[in-house]
């Protein structure tokens, strides 16, 4: 499958990448530069609506990993805009399968996390007013709206903690966290799955390993992309002997 | 009450600042400098915390302009709006009236019966997408900052009196439920909790009362007292 991934040299990017080179032929963007990639690379922002569109000619699929969380109106223009922009593309270039991510609490905000056990991504989404996450709810809402009006998949998957560092273990820690080794494999489950076993053109999946604290839920992720995390990060949530 | 008109050099917010201008002190903003505006381009800095200090009502036009670019309009509809509501959230004024439109609602079958209930179907038109994400931020802000926002999805704008359309708002009609939506408040009787409600997010569908209307008003009607001019004639 020839893959288009934006944001391909943030902090997720390298992971993603090692989990579908070899599979897939991959043509990266990002913002910044990236040296050294045997893979196709184009600097993009992915506020430029003319650059993102040219960048997805001849895909068959799309990931978004691009992201801005501090600076406000660049948090819109990335967050928001990206997407617009991005699924400006799928539509142009007729590419049906688009990843997008963010955090949980691009659905799950304190509304929820506050109050609420199982939380799945089936939930009406509750972002507030935090910058990221009310920018990156824009921009999955704006996933939805063209899935609303056009033969186009969105999956977003959502992601909260990666693995604390070892000065943490036997301290418990975010109930919704895993590790950057699975998290590139739900990329992996998310660009094998049938379009047509998902139950809609927009679908929400929380992408989180197997946790005891029963917080959030991620059946989700597991019964329909078939993703099964592989470590369960079980020296954090017990006692240290 | 001291009310701000955003985008108010022209169309219907200029319109509203004129005509609530008899009864309340009105300050106007806008983009581009123009007689009696204060130019402001609602930018995450301190002019817009300036502007919306003392402010009883703020009246957000969510609409924006056809002759920009996509990119500006979504900002214009988002980016400026999460700064407005942010600015005002944080000087404690006490209400914000967006103007949206039905259009974000024609997604459905012109025959079905479509209240506030319902939601939101957009197509990808820029115009469309947004009042949409106008609403999307205005919503967070009642949600998560108790900010009390009334939302008036607002009929095709008719100024000449003669309705082109089943969802036509005469723009009569429409100063008269902006006026209405400064004092509105949610009454109790249909709430099913005994706790006092925390939240002030009213959404209102409004048109003129035109033969074959498309969206029904009754929520207008009954919570703000609404009444088309059509209906008295």
């Amino acid at each position: 499958m020839k893959v288009a991934i934006y944001g391909a040299n943030g902090a997720m990017g390298p992971h993603v990448i090692r989990a579908l080179e070899g599979e897939h032929e991959l043509r990266l963007s990002d913002v910044n530069d990236l040296e050294g990639s045997p893979h196709e690379y184009r600097k993009i922002d992915v506020a430029d609506i003319d650059a993102v569109v040219d960048a997805a000619e001849g895909m068959d699929a799309i990931i978004n990993l691009s992201v801005l969380r501090d600076h406000r109106k660049i948090a819109f223009d990335v967050s928001m805009r990206g997407c617009y922009n991005v699924m400006t593309a799928a539509v142009t270039h007729g590419v049906r399968r688009v990843i997008n991510t963010g955090p949980h609490f691009t659905l799950a905000g304190a509304t929820y996390e506050r109050f609420d056990y199982d939380i799945g991504p089936d939930i009406p989404a509750q972002p507030g007013t935090n910058l990221y996450a009310l920018t990156k709810s824009l921009g999955h809402e704006i996933c939805r709206v063209f899935t609303r009006n056009h033969d186009v998949y969105v999956m977003g998957l959502f992601f909260y903690n990666f693995r604390p560092d070892d000065s943490q273990i036997g301290q418990d820690l975010t109930p919704y966290s895993l590790t950057w080794e699975d998290t590139g494999r739900s990329f992996a489950s998310a660009l094998a799955v049938d379009l047509d076993t998902l139950p809609s053109r927009w679908e929400s999946f929380f992408v989180f390993t197997d946790l005891p604290h029963h917080k959030f839920s991620n059946e989700k992720a597991k019964r329909i992309l078939g993703w099964q995390p592989t470590q369960d990060l079980r020296e954090f949530w017990t006692k240290s002997s | 009450m001291k009310l701000l008109v955003t985008s108010a050099a022209d169309g219907l917010p200029a319109r509203l600042a004129r005509d609530l201008a008899a009864s309340h002190e009105v300050v106007r903003t806008g983009r581009e400098a123009a007689t009696g505006l204060v130019v402001c381009d609602l930018g995450h800095d301190s002019a817009t915390d300036y502007l919306v200090r003392g402010i009883d009502v703020i009246l957000h036009w969510g609409g924006t302009d056809p002759e920009d670019s996509a990119s500006d309009r979504l900002d214009d509809a988002a980016y400026r709006t999460y700064n407005l509501l942010r600015s005002a959230a944080d000087a404690g004024v006490p209400r914000v009236v967006y103007l949206s439109s039905l259009s974000v609602m024609k997604g459905y079958p012109e025959e079905y019966t479509v209240t506030e209930r319902w939601r939101p179907e957009p197509t990808t038109s820029v115009d469309d997408l947004s009042y949409h994400l106008g609403e999307y931020v205005c919503r967070e802000f009642a949600r998560e900052q108790r900010l009390s926002v009334v939302c008036l999805r607002l009929g095709d704008l008719v100024w000449d009196g003669e309705p082109t359309s089943s969802s036509s708002l005469l723009v009569e009609d429409a100063v008269t439920a902006v006026e209405l939506a400064l004092t509105s408040a949610v009454k109790d009787d249909h709430r099913w909790t005994l706790l006092p409600d925390p939240f002030d997010w009213q959404l209102y569908h409004v048109q003129s009362a035109v033969p074959g209307a498309r969206f029904a008003t009754a929520t207008a009607r009954s919570t703000m007292g609404f009444e088309s001019v059509l209906e008295a004639e």
